[in-house]
């Protein structure tokens, strides 16, 4: 059924102040899938996804949207960034927030206009987060802001959405309003790819998984490779879970 | 007023401008320290452009300055990338370095020469208007004044252009990065920008001042504002406001213009933290207080709700069964009697309709905690306001 490559990374090794965190990646990723990268705290998987977009510079190695660099395809990816990466007191609101997702589409200088302003609403309303548009964003509550992240992807319009822990600190009604979204998007033919932690629900969720620590352990379709083994070898101890058909 | 007096409020009044814009965003990226190392870090490079050009207002020593600036920037990413220090240490290794070349190649060669570490740490804004631009004969202003302008104009006009990316790349690095707003470019940018102003400005009004013109007014806005746009204009306001004012409690009591201007700073500052509206002490506290007086009502109702015998509802026992003090007893009943929540009969408490259902939707938000559920309700009660 998936034929097309949305993302391929060839040989990738990333490290901070020398010491590698990324060793030698290869990994190719289907257009359509919704895909969950698994691993431990510190394996990697945030700084997979931003050497993928091009906000870390990799030390060897490649990386390519649909067969060309990633300069070239701005337009065509998303990105929701871990939750504690910003700031949150910034003095900024919700809405604002969100219309930085077109800022991408705009380029340098030009300013967002009402046009803007319109995706802007339409997408907080998908994430059912219109009541709060005004709010100033440290007034969120955790699972607030992690929707309001997820609006300004919706917002980028992308093929690809890169989403670093969208389910950390969400309750269980934010986390399946969550996953619905995304499924409504693999629905449309986007490639998600996902940052999760709770492997109980990876089956559940999933259609693709990555395991990754430091190196790559495996990727492939969530019924082939989803299992025992996999899981060990990433997590280093012994897993059980219960994979649902 | 004479025109002496008048150029120097100008004078004032722009370099606070052009410094609140960048101090803007130091503060927001938490860089407040780097402005202190630039405005100190210059002095060898206009210590090295004054021997060039032997003119304090050339443009050159500018360019070298600002160039000085940006490498004291880099020199103290670099220190602190080795990971060794963090970034105040490195801030702190590197500008006292730098400043003490500066004072000592001032103190071997320059000693003849107007240039000394006092006027470029403190500058003297009274001065400013006796140094003329004259142009084919023609007396067109201060010096000053004129530089001041066109770095005040060059930064508004990148702040429109770019106002976009730096709000991007000061929220959210990452997304401006996948973007391609490169943060690398704008940070730079905003360095730049930061250490022209401080050169520009550093001979009217002096180091010192620069730098509580850049922080100040920025630190105060924020405490009074939600919205990036309205604090920069905030910030504008209060260095102008400070600026002239300084100027005039300098004028009455006879004292140095910067030493004044510095000091309203930091009265406003001190008048904000005090009095804000939202994040304010008084207002924190009062806030805390309010909320403390609603969670025992919420208390108080939740207990009536919860039983229907009469001698559990007899105002004497309420005292002693929920254990408050009688002031805190009698604050509560008023409370929920003022907004129609309880009403008495032969001093037995009951809940009316309106605490019935005010309970209720209390109890709901407090086990699902949806905000959606109370968005009608805070405008009320302090308790849910976030
Ligand atoms: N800015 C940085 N400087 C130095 N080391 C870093 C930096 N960011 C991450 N690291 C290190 O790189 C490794 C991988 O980090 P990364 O954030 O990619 O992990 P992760 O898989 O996303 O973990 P988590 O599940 O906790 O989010 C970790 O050992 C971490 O300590
Ligand atoms: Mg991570």
């Amino acid at each position: 059924m998936e034929n097309k490559i949305a993302v391929k990374v060839d040989d990738l090794t990333v490290a901070y102040n020398y010491k590698p965190v990324l060793w030698d990646i290869d990994l190719e990723i289907p257009e359509g899938v919704l895909m969950a990268i698994v691993g431990p705290n510190g394996a990697g998987k945030s700084t997979l996804i931003k050497s993928i977009l091009g906000i870390l510079k990799p030390i060897a190695g490649s990386v390519s949207i649909y067969d060309e660099p990633y300069e070239k395809q701005r337009q065509l990816v998303a990105y929701v960034p871990q939750k504690g990466s910003v700031d949150w007191d910034f003095p900024t609101t919700a809405l604002d927030v969100v219309m930085m997702g077109t800022y991408g589409s705009l380029g340098w200088i030009k300013r967002p206009g009402q046009k803007e302003k319109k995706e802007a609403l339409e997408a907080l309303e998908k994430v059912g987060m219109l009541p709060f548009k005004n709010r100033q964003i440290s007034q969120l509550s955790g699972g607030q802001q992690q929707r309001i992240f997820l609006a300004r992807a919706l917002v980028q319009n992308a093929s690809i959405y890169f989403m670093d822990e969208p389910f950390q600190g969400v309750d269980a009604s934010t986390e399946i309003a969550i996953i619905n979204i995304l499924k409504a998007l693999r629905k449309a033919g986007k490639t998600v790819i996902v940052v999760h932690h709770d492997l109980q629900t990876v089956p559940e969720y999933f259609d693709w998984v990555t395991f990754l620590n430091v190196k790559k352990i495996a990727t492939g379709p969530v019924k082939d490779i989803f299992n025992d083994d996999n899981l060990t070898k990433t997590y280093g101890i012994n897993y059980k879970v219960s994979i649902q058909e | 007023m004479s025109s002496a007096q008048l150029e120097i409020q100008l004078i004032a009044s722009l370099v606070a401008i052009a410094c609140a814009i960048p101090g803007t965003f130091l503060v927001l990226r938490k860089m407040a320290m780097i402005s202190d190392a630039i405005s100190h870090s210059i002095l060898p490079g206009i210590v090295i452009g004054f021997f060039i050009t032997q003119d304090l207002n050339s443009p050159l020593l500018i360019l070298l300055a600002a160039v000085t600036g940006i490498i004291t920037v880099i020199l103290v990413e670099y220190i602190q990338k080795t990971g060794l220090v963090k970034e105040d240490t490195a801030i702190g290794l590197v500008f006292p370095a730098l400043f003490s070349i500066g004072v000592i190649m001032i103190a071997k060669n320059a000693n003849d020469v107007h240039l000394d570490v006092d006027a470029v740490l403190l500058g003297e804004l009274a001065f400013a208007p006796f140094d003329r631009l004259i142009i084919s004969g023609v007396d067109v202003g201060p010096k000053s004044l004129w530089i001041i302008g066109t770095i005040l104009l060059i930064t508004i006009g990148l702040l429109f252009a770019f106002f976009k990316e730096l709000k991007v790349s000061t929220f959210d690095t990452g997304l401006a990065a996948s973007l391609g707003f490169s943060p690398v470019a704008i940070h730079y940018g905003l360095m730049t920008v930061s250490s022209v102003t401080t050169v520009g400005a550093f001979d009217a009004v002096g180091a010192i001042l620069v730098v509580a013109l850049m922080i100040a007014p920025a630190a105060t806005s924020y405490l009074l504002t939600n919205e990036l746009k309205r604090m920069l204009i905030y910030a504008i306001c209060f260095g102008v406001f400070s600026a002239i004012s300084g100027y005039w409690v300098a004028h009455w009591l006879d004292a140095s213009i910067a030493g004044s201007i510095t000091t309203m700073l930091g009265f406003l500052f001190l008048a904000v933290y005090l009095f804000a509206p939202n994040k304010g002490v008084i207002a924190v506290l009062y806030l805390e207080r309010q909320q403390r007086t609603e969670v025992s009502l919420l208390t108080f109702l939740l207990h009536l709700k919860n039983h229907t015998e009469e001698r559990e509802r007899h105002v004497n026992h309420l005292n002693e069964h929920i254990n408050w003090q009688k002031v805190r007893s009698k604050t509560v009943l008023d409370l929920a009697h003022k907004n129609n929540m309880i009403q008495l009969d032969k001093n037995i408490v009951s809940l009316t309709e309106k605490g019935e259902d005010f309970t209720s939707q209390a109890i709901d938000y407090i086990i699902t905690n949806q905000d959606s559920k109370i968005e009608h309700m805070k405008d009320d009660f302090f308790l849910f306001r976030g």
